[in-house]
């Protein structure tokens, strides 16, 4: 596989396959929380996007450079300090800490960016920005990052930690626009009282994520269908 | 010997990050900085929060944006009433005009006794459904008694008493929610220009034949109030009350009352002296009044 062929199987991983709220059930309280209107939710998915990208850019650096076993930065502080460079530096047990460090900073300073200058889009976002920081989805695609690069033999670079953050991006805009469009209509039809607002929502999600299993095993079909195409 | 090394670095490296994202931030802080309309502020902080939509904004923040714009009157407030105005006028510079408090009345007067032809209703009990359904009472236009008003109302204001809904003015705010609840549209907003003021409590548009038929009290378009007053109009064979020109203060309305062949002109706000003497002997029941602060609950159990 070439890296452009790489680089797309990871981003339709992302967003289909392996969607982030239909597959590993993460970022559930925006999903369910902002997605009774479609233009609401699709400003959200929009945010999520932007600050998943930068997220995601953010943590690659950290983690390459400092965080994971035998990062360059720590190592060289080590034999900078006399210790035996043989010795691998693992500051990995920081990564938690580290990536809700870089999330809560980054969403700060989108927030303060968009306010100076797209005043209706920080109107249209407002709520949701601050509530971006604690979106599970986010995190999850750091964590996700980190665990590409703890193995020295196969690490990412940027551009894949960025196709799978845009790719995980897309997945969940694609995941919450689908809900908001279910949810207008389910406004109209005859819900029994007692399944009414979260009960019947969780019962779509379900079933929206039951619908999504039907793209498992799409990406040896993309594989084989890059392999032919390259021959 | 690897652990302390470890934990130093660990320790360093959160640091540094942290006063890097901190310089960062600050920095993005200083030169992102949006000058926000100090009046926007000064008017949310007069406003009274409700959030009710009675000034037909979205809510308190919306108003204030627009009034600092210049392109909404001050006076649209109806829970903040005149104080609130009057602090807005100070705000924004400009002359307080008269605001009169709107609070809602229902222009029905009847009791359940006194509404004629009613059939036992075992349906859906609110008066949404009973409206779809002919033949609960005899009256098509008056108050069904179900209480669709008072459940609307988040100020606690109205309570259905012997199947007439009835509005306490001293919790009333005068957000409109009743009138926009009530499925016979006979709840509307009259500005209050004293405690006490006349409305008229009938909507009945039948001919006075058909209204006795229904009601023993309803408004038989006699056009007698009118021929003692020229503040009634007649409007679908109901007497219309100009409120425009009603003071109570200044205008007597007795000789209306007296002409009255029904009771279909009511005082509703603050009880007179005379009515308060006149129930002045009756045990009054013990109220339970909500503690809002330990039940909210808006079940409605039905069995």
């Amino acid at each position: 596989m070439d890296t452009i062929g790489s680089l797309i199987l990871i981003f339709i991983s992302a967003a289909l396959i392996n969607n982030f709220v239909l597959h590993y059930f993460v970022g559930i309280c925006p999903f369910l929380g902002v997605s009774r209107r479609i233009d609401t939710a699709f400003g959200m998915g929009c945010a999520v996007t932007f600050v998943i990208a930068i997220a995601a850019t953010l943590s690659w650096i950290f983690t390459y450079f400092i965080l994971r076993p035998g990062a360059p930065l720590p190592g060289w502080v080590w034999t900078q300090l006399g210790g035996d460079p043989a010795v691998t530096i693992n500051l990995s047990v920081l990564s938690y800490i580290v990536y809700i460090f870089v999330i809560a900073s980054s969403v700060q300073f989108v927030e303060m960016y968009v306010r100076r200058f797209f005043p209706p889009l920080y109107k249209s976002f407002g709520v949701f920005l601050p509530l971006i920081t604690t979106n599970c989805a986010i995190l999850f695609a750091c964590l996700l990052i980190m665990q590409n690069l703890a193995d020295p033999k196969a690490l990412w670079g940027l551009h894949q930690a960025l196709a799978l953050a845009v790719g995980g991006g897309v997945g969940f805009t694609i995941a919450i626009v689908l809900m908001a469009g279910i949810r207008e209509e389910l406004d109209l039809a005859d819900v029994p009282r007692p399944l009414r607002g979260a009960g019947v929502a969780l019962v779509v999600a379900g079933i929206l994520a039951m619908a999504f299993m039907g793209f498992t095993g799409m990406d040896k079909g993309i594989e084989t269908a890059f392999s032919s195409l390259l021959k | 010997m690897l652990t302390p090394i470890t934990v130093t670095l660990a320790a360093t490296t959160l640091g540094s990050i942290a006063v890097g994202m901190g310089w960062v931030l600050g920095w993005a802080n200083r030169t992102f900085h949006v000058e926000v309309d100090p009046k926007v502020d000064a008017i949310l902080a007069a406003l009274p929060g409700a959030n009710c939509g009675g000034c037909g904004y979205v809510g308190c923040s919306d108003y204030a944006e627009a009034v600092a714009r210049g392109e909404a009157p001050i006076s649209l407030c109806p829970p903040g009433g005149a104080g609130t105005a009057a602090a807005l006028a100070s705000i924004m510079g400009v002359e307080v005009g008269e605001t009169l408090p709107y609070r809602a009345v229902i222009h029905c007067s009847a009791t359940l006794q006194q509404r004629l032809k009613r059939t036992a209703y075992r349906g859906e009990p609110t008066c949404a459904a009973a409206n779809l359904v002919a033949g609960v009472q005899g009256c098509t236009y008056g108050c069904l008694g179900l209480g669709d008003c008072m459940r609307a109302c988040d100020y606690d204001a109205i309570e259905v008493v012997d199947g007439l809904a009835r509005i306490d003015y001293r919790k009333c705010i005068g957000c409109k929610a009743c009138a926009k609840a009530c499925p016979r549209n006979i709840i509307s907003m009259v500005p209050f220009k004293a405690d006490r003021i006349m409305i008229v409590g009938c909507s009945n548009k039948d001919f006075g034949p058909v209204v006795k038929e229904v009601c023993s009290i309803g408004c038989i378009g006699c056009k007698a109030c009118t021929k003692a007053t020229d503040l009634f109009t007649m409007k679908d064979n109901l007497p219309v009350l100009d409120y425009d020109r009603y003071d109570p203060a200044a205008v007597n309305m007795q000789p209306a009352i007296d002409k009255c062949p029904m009771e279909s002109l009511v005082y509703v706000g603050k009880p007179s002296r005379q009515d308060l003497a006149a129930v002045a002997a009756e045990d009054l029941p013990n109220r339970v009044e909500a503690d809002f602060k330990t039940t909210v609950d808006d079940t409605e159990w039905r069995g």
